[in-house]
């Protein structure tokens, strides 16, 4: 017996950790007598998610499909163009010393000074939240494909160019295939950031998605709206890392072991 | 199968008899336009949502676009650069923008006072804004209450240097004020309702600043001037449609509000309280004499005067190009009671 209730907290290690912070802050609003508008019980922002509230309809299937919507195609532009680019920067040295400073320009720039810039181009909606979200999460994608591209064994790369191997050819048969786990890594860095990157556009702007409710919630104090979305938020950027998980066991089976 | 096809042989008769009307009173073609709002949906763009949905601007021919704000000067922006065609602005920003360059120009005026307000507790001492002196006072850098204050300091004869202001952001005057951060916040009095959230309404004192002699045109409609050259009749359509969405919201704010929340995701409670608040705004001698919408010359000088003085741009233009009444409805809509 004791040893199922083991297995049990081996295996679910990171769903009980979940599952007692929650009672804890549950607990902590009751005990002190938390004002809702401060802080809400973990219970009444999962009520606000599954209940109908009087005085407001949030839509939740329209507005989760909205930024589910945005994100997955901020990550397909992301994970396309970011490779590349990557392509493009490892090409040769020359590209590599043109491009990566730019990039790195690009990447300091805070990305909520840019946002309301972009905004009056291109007004809001998707267009704006995925440019936002790919000019947010570009960088490791970029810069881990390239690393993987680069990082090479000379010797393997001098034997097929003396078997008279094309710049193509060396990319597509072993490169590419050698920078997967790179690209990978890539990945996963930006799949939360790609959910951030999001947000930030529909905080700027936006007539929905999640972003959309936490700043209106905001602006009439509906605390507890704002923790369901942001739980939800959560769920999509796990959702995203895990899928991201699930591909790479999937692509690299070999990886496993390394991974744990 | 049948109540699908019952209902297709519905959809095509509405279509038909719609297209029948269309051409039986030689209507012109519908014109699309678009209306950037000065902030996210609260309860004074209710009306808007209201001509929407009873299909007022369809009357007028109008498919109207109405797009979320984020401030009035990028409502200004927006207009000037014709990403929208109407917009809905503080006055003060509208006048600035033209100072520096901004073709835009305020076609109809909606709140009829300022609704500038300063929100304090009321064990805080504080009874009359004089007693700001030596006080804290939370507001955002770049507000236009902020920004205005030397205005109202000159009137109501304080040294507007001897108040401490404290910058926060705009999502947190509530907070601020509530803990007890700051001794005071300046917010528009439409936000009282937001406030009584965290702060027992009893517990707050509001005090307007128009109650202590601070003249100023706050929230209007502006357009550009190539608009008003090209098309004044598709502004005179859409003012009117506008105004009689304000003439029902005035009467049914709690339908308008529901209105709102179809297009909108919004807690309803909050903002019907937010838009009575705003209604006390549009009670004006006149809007009793005038009609809705109308734009008093006098008031209107004073907020470019405030401008000109206050807000450091020169205004380098007379008052009467800031704006112009002649596009409001003839017959004028009366100021319902309400």
């Amino acid at each position: 017996m004791k040893k199922i209730w083991y297995v049990l907290w081996v295996r679910n290690r990171t769903a009980v950790t979940l599952v007692g912070f929650l009672i804890l802050w549950q607990l902590a609003v009751t005990v002190f007598r938390i004002q809702e508008v401060f802080l809400p019980s973990p219970i009444s922002a999962l009520m606000h998610l599954f209940f109908r509230q009087p005085d407001a309809s949030y839509l939740w299937i329209k507005n989760i499909s909205a930024t589910l919507f945005e994100i997955l195609i901020g990550f397909a532009v992301t994970i396309f163009l970011g490779i590349f680019i990557a392509i493009i920067v490892s090409w040769s040295q020359m590209s590599r010393k043109f491009f990566i400073p730019l990039f790195i320009f690009i990447n300091s720039l805070p990305i909520v000074a840019i946002a309301p810039i972009i905004l009056l181009w291109l007004g809001y909606g998707l267009y704006t939240n995925v440019l936002i979200a790919f000019l947010v999460s570009f960088f490791p994608m970029v810069m881990n494909t390239t690393t993987g591209l680069n990082s090479v064994d000379e010797d393997l790369l001098d034997l097929v160019r003396y078997h008279g191997a094309k710049k193509w050819q060396i990319l597509v048969k072993i490169r590419f295939p050698n920078s997967l786990t790179y690209i990978f890594s890539g990945l996963k860095i930006c799949s939360t950031l790609i959910v951030v990157g999001v947000i930030v556009g529909e905080f700027v702007a936006s007539d929905k998605g999640l972003g959309y409710i936490i700043v209106n919630s905001q602006f009439t104090l509906d605390t507890p709206a704002i923790f369901a979305a942001l739980i939800l938020i959560a769920i999509i950027g796990l959702g995203l890392f895990g899928l991201v998980s699930f591909l790479e066991k999937l692509l690299m089976p070999w990886q496993k072991a390394a991974n744990g | 199968m049948k109540t699908k096809l019952i209902a297709l042989a519905a959809l095509l008769l509405v279509l038909f008899s719609v297209s029948l009307s269309a051409e039986g009173s030689g209507e012109q073609e519908i014109e699309k336009v678009s209306l950037i709002l000065n902030w996210r949906p609260v309860g004074d763009h209710a009306p808007y949502f209201v001509a929407l949905k009873k299909g007022w601007y369809a009357e007028e021919a109008l498919e109207v676009d109405i797009q979320i704000g984020k401030g009035s000067g990028f409502a200004v922006q927006s207009v000037d650069t014709g990403k929208a065609d109407f917009g809905i602005a503080d006055t003060a920003v509208s006048v600035t923008g033209r100072a520096k360059g901004a073709s835009v120009r305020v076609v109809s005026a909606l709140f009829a006072k300022s609704p500038n307000c300063v929100h304090v507790w009321k064990d805080s001492g504080i009874t009359h804004p004089r007693d700001l002196v030596g006080k804290t006072v939370g507001v955002p850098a770049a507000d236009t209450q902020k920004v205005m204050f030397p205005a109202f300091a000159a009137i109501i004869g304080i040294d507007p240097d001897q108040v401490k202001f404290v910058n926060i952001d705009p999502a947190a005057k509530t907070a601020a004020l509530a803990t007890r951060k700051v001794d005071a916040i300046f917010d528009l009095y439409t936000g009282r309702p937001l406030h009584e959230q965290a702060i027992p309404a009893d517990q707050l004192v509001s005090l307007l600043w128009a109650d202590y002699g601070f003249q100023a045109y706050s929230n209007s409609i502006i357009t550009t001037d190539k608009m008003i050259e090209e098309n004044p009749d598709l502004i005179k359509r859409f003012i009117r449609a506008s105004l009689r969405g304000w003439e029902w919201t005035l009467q049914n704010p709690e339908e308008a509000i529901k209105i709102l929340g179809e297009y909108h995701t919004i807690n309803q409670t909050v903002l019907l309280e937010n838009l009575r608040y705003v209604m006390d705004f549009f009670r004006s001698d006149d809007y009793e004499k005038n009609g809705l919408g109308h734009i008093d010359p006098e008031a209107m000088a004073a907020t470019v005067g405030l401008v000109d003085k206050y807000m450091g741009v020169a205004v380098t233009f007379s008052v009467d190009e800031m704006y112009t009444n002649d596009f409001l409805p003839k017959p004028k809509i009366n100021l319902p009671d309400f």
